[in-house]
């Protein structure tokens, strides 16, 4: 009975200073759905950040050689015959969380023309396959992305051409070491010139037909690389896992997830998360010294009124609980409608992306981590986000009522008595 | 005619209320030791500043003595634990305060109701107890309402019904008609008279009111923190 006194009590008080009230509510509310927009903004760029990056690298999860990471070399490559039995496995676990995959022999060597070399990363791709993969044939500046039927052209970027005075259908000859240790040349003509805004990719990245590169390098039907791309980087532990149960007796492969396969990339991100979480921090200082704010300005002027109730008969702690329990029911009510008017205000505004555009220098895409990332960004919401933000509020209203609640409870009866008399 | 039956409802000895401050220590009680008889119906009078208010809170147990004891219906409360002394408060003893006091966020009949609510007294006893009270008191027909939305007298009878409603033997009221005007005080004075009388309850009550002094049976007045006087005064005609 008494208990709902007390609530009563409190939930009245709350109702009453509807000024005060609305003014805490305020500053939880919007804090909340600035936590749960800023949250979804994040969470969607790290999405487009991620996706970009994979597909211009080994994608989320990437089946390689054993010591293939760290050495980055052909002699680390995935032989024919395990590569099948890797691509039969990733062909048994593609499900709707598999969005494409595809393969990639990598060296590095160098392309010459007559008036110049210079250093490249040389990947041989199946053209029909990295269309899907990846969106690089989508940047041609000029001339075309491989074909199927290609067999001694190249793709090159944009930088790289000017540097070498490449032109489309100009040759040229990519030279590099072949499995037998030998430098090999390859002449190559100019299938098409791509801009990424990504430096590293315009000025040093060519791309071949595999079956072109497997013949060159002296490695037929295999892969230095089987890039996998996920719908969501989320499901990136499932699918890794699926094929590590399926590959785990093979000794030629090896499963990793991006985070592993693409370090560069997992810091960048951690960095990131970082700026984030100090940004969130001083976010939810902000909204608990608003609550203990309201909370202790509503104890001192009603410290008459606290006196009234212990005189009639509440214990000190019992009048610490009516404090307490209306910050409660503020962060309650306000961390609710804050986490409703968080989803409403980026579903309504921003569903179709926020276009950060106007503060990208270079023709409408942002260069990072060795990826390209479209300007709009279209937030994304994890309810394990959503909820751990509103728990967080709920957890700081608490914690800002507590020094309130224990003043209320501390009080001097009689002292209390003639305040503001 | 009084209606103390002899026993004590309150006894103080030698009891002083220093209240340490700079440079000197003000003694707003000193030495006051009294005895008051179980249904009498006093009032203590004196100036600013005499002690009327700090005596009140002393008997109420809502400040603690420096030195003396005090007991309340045979119960000693200066060395009591705060828990024990808020249960007495809600169980024994009544407050009516110079500014009402209502909370705000309460109704008339939730206020009235409140210690009884804290007792957890059933529903319909509370509100069949605050309703014999408010007819009593002119009050009914006011149970909804909010006390932003009654009169200061209409205000002070509903504090003094919250006061009487759980039927303490003590009844402590520090100036309770300083903010009601003559008629207002008159009919309050009226009511606690009654409830005096009919429920046998103790009223203690401060007041520098010339007309409320004549009304009490018992008249102490307090100067420096001290008692000066204590008459009994003859009312063979005021309850009758």
């Amino acid at each position: 009975m008494r208990f709902r006194v007390l609530l009563k009590l409190a939930a009245r008080s709350v109702g009453r200073n509807t000024r005060r009230s609305a003014l805490t509510a305020s500053a939880m509310v919007i804090g909340l759905a600035l936590l749960i927009f800023s949250r979804s903004i994040s969470e969607g760029a790290h999405e487009q950040w991620i996706t970009s990056a994979l597909r211009m690298g080994t994608g989320h999860v990437a089946i390689q050689a054993p010591g293939y990471l760290e050495s980055g070399k052909l002699e680390d490559r995935i032989g024919a015959k395990a590569y099948q039995r890797a691509l039969d496995a990733v062909e048994a676990v593609a499900d709707d969380r598999v969005v494409a995959h595809a393969p990639r022999l990598t060296v590095t060597g160098l392309a010459s023309s007559a008036s110049s070399a210079l250093p490249v990363r040389i990947e041989g791709v199946d053209p029909d396959g990295e269309r899907l993969y990846s969106d690089l044939d989508e940047k041609v500046e000029d001339g075309r992305y491989l074909q199927h039927d290609d067999r001694l052209h190249a793709y090159i970027g944009v930088e790289l051409a000017r540097r070498l005075g490449l032109k489309v259908g100009t040759r040229f000859v990519l030279t590099a070491q072949s499995a037998s240790g030998d430098v090999e040349g390859q002449l190559v003509r100019v299938a098409g010139i791509f801009k990424t805004t990504v430096p590293e990719m315009d000025e040093g990245l060519v791309h071949i037909p595999i079956e072109t590169a497997r013949e060159w390098l002296g490695t037929p039907g295999a892969v230095t690389t089987h890039a996998v791309l996920l719908a969501s980087a989320r499901g990136t532990d499932g699918v890794v896992d699926d094929l590590q149960d399926r590959l785990s007796g093979d000794p030629d492969v090896r499963v990793l997830g991006w985070r592993e396969a693409s370090p560069a990339l997992r810091s960048a991100l951690l960095v990131d998360d970082y700026g984030n979480y100090v940004f969130h921090a001083i976010l939810f200082a902000i909204v608990a010294l608003a609550i203990m704010n309201a909370v202790m300005m509503s104890v001192l002027g009603r410290r008459r009124e606290f006196g009234v109730l212990q005189a009639l008969g509440l214990t000190g702690a019992q009048t610490g609980w009516v404090v307490f329990g209306e910050g409660m029911f503020l962060t309650a009510v306000s961390g609710f409608v804050g986490m409703g008017l968080g989803f409403l205000f980026t579903w309504v505004f921003f569903r179709e992306g926020l276009d950060f555009s106007s503060f990208v220098e270079s023709e409408g895409a942002w260069a990072s981590a060795g990826g390209v990332v479209d300007p709009v960004v279209v937030p994304i919401f994890h309810s394990s986000q959503v909820m751990l933000s509103l728990y967080f509020i709920l957890v700081m209203g608490t914690l800002a009522s507590i020094y309130p609640a224990m003043r209320a409870s501390k009080l001097d009866i009689a002292e209390a008595m003639k305040f503001d008399r | 005619m009084s209606t103390s039956n002899g026993t004590l409802a309150v006894q103080t000895k030698d009891v002083w209320k220093i209240y340490p401050q700079e440079p000197n220590p003000v003694e707003a009680v000193r030495g006051v030791s009294l005895e008051i008889e179980s249904g009498d119906f006093v009032a203590m009078a004196g100036p600013s500043g005499s002690g009327k208010t700090t005596v009140l809170n002393l008997l109420g147990g809502l400040t603690r003595p420096t030195e003396g004891s005090i007991e309340i219906g045979g119960h000693e409360i200066t060395s009591m634990p705060d828990k024990a002394l808020a249960r007495l408060r809600l169980e024994r003893i009544g407050f009516v305060f110079q500014a009402y006091n209502l909370l705000p966020v309460l109704t008339a009949m939730e206020n009235a109701e409140f210690t009884l609510l804290l007792r957890g007294v059933p529903t319909d006893e509370r509100h069949e107890r605050v309703r014999v009270l408010f007819d009593q008191m002119g009050l009914e027909g006011l149970e909804d309402r909010f006390p932003g939305k009654l009169s200061g007298g209409q205000q002070q009878r509903v504090a003094v019904a919250r006061a009487v409603v759980g039927e303490p033997a003590l009844v402590l009221a520090d100036e309770p008609t300083a903010n009601l005007d003559s008629v207002a005080s008159s009919a309050l004075l009226d009511v606690m008279e009654r409830l005096n009388r009919e429920h046998g309850t103790t009223f203690v009550f401060s007041t520098h009111d010339p007309r409320v002094m004549e009304r009490a049976h018992r008249l102490i007045t307090l100067v420096d923190g001290e008692i000066s006087t204590d008459v009994r005064q003859n009312h063979e005609t005021a309850g009758a």
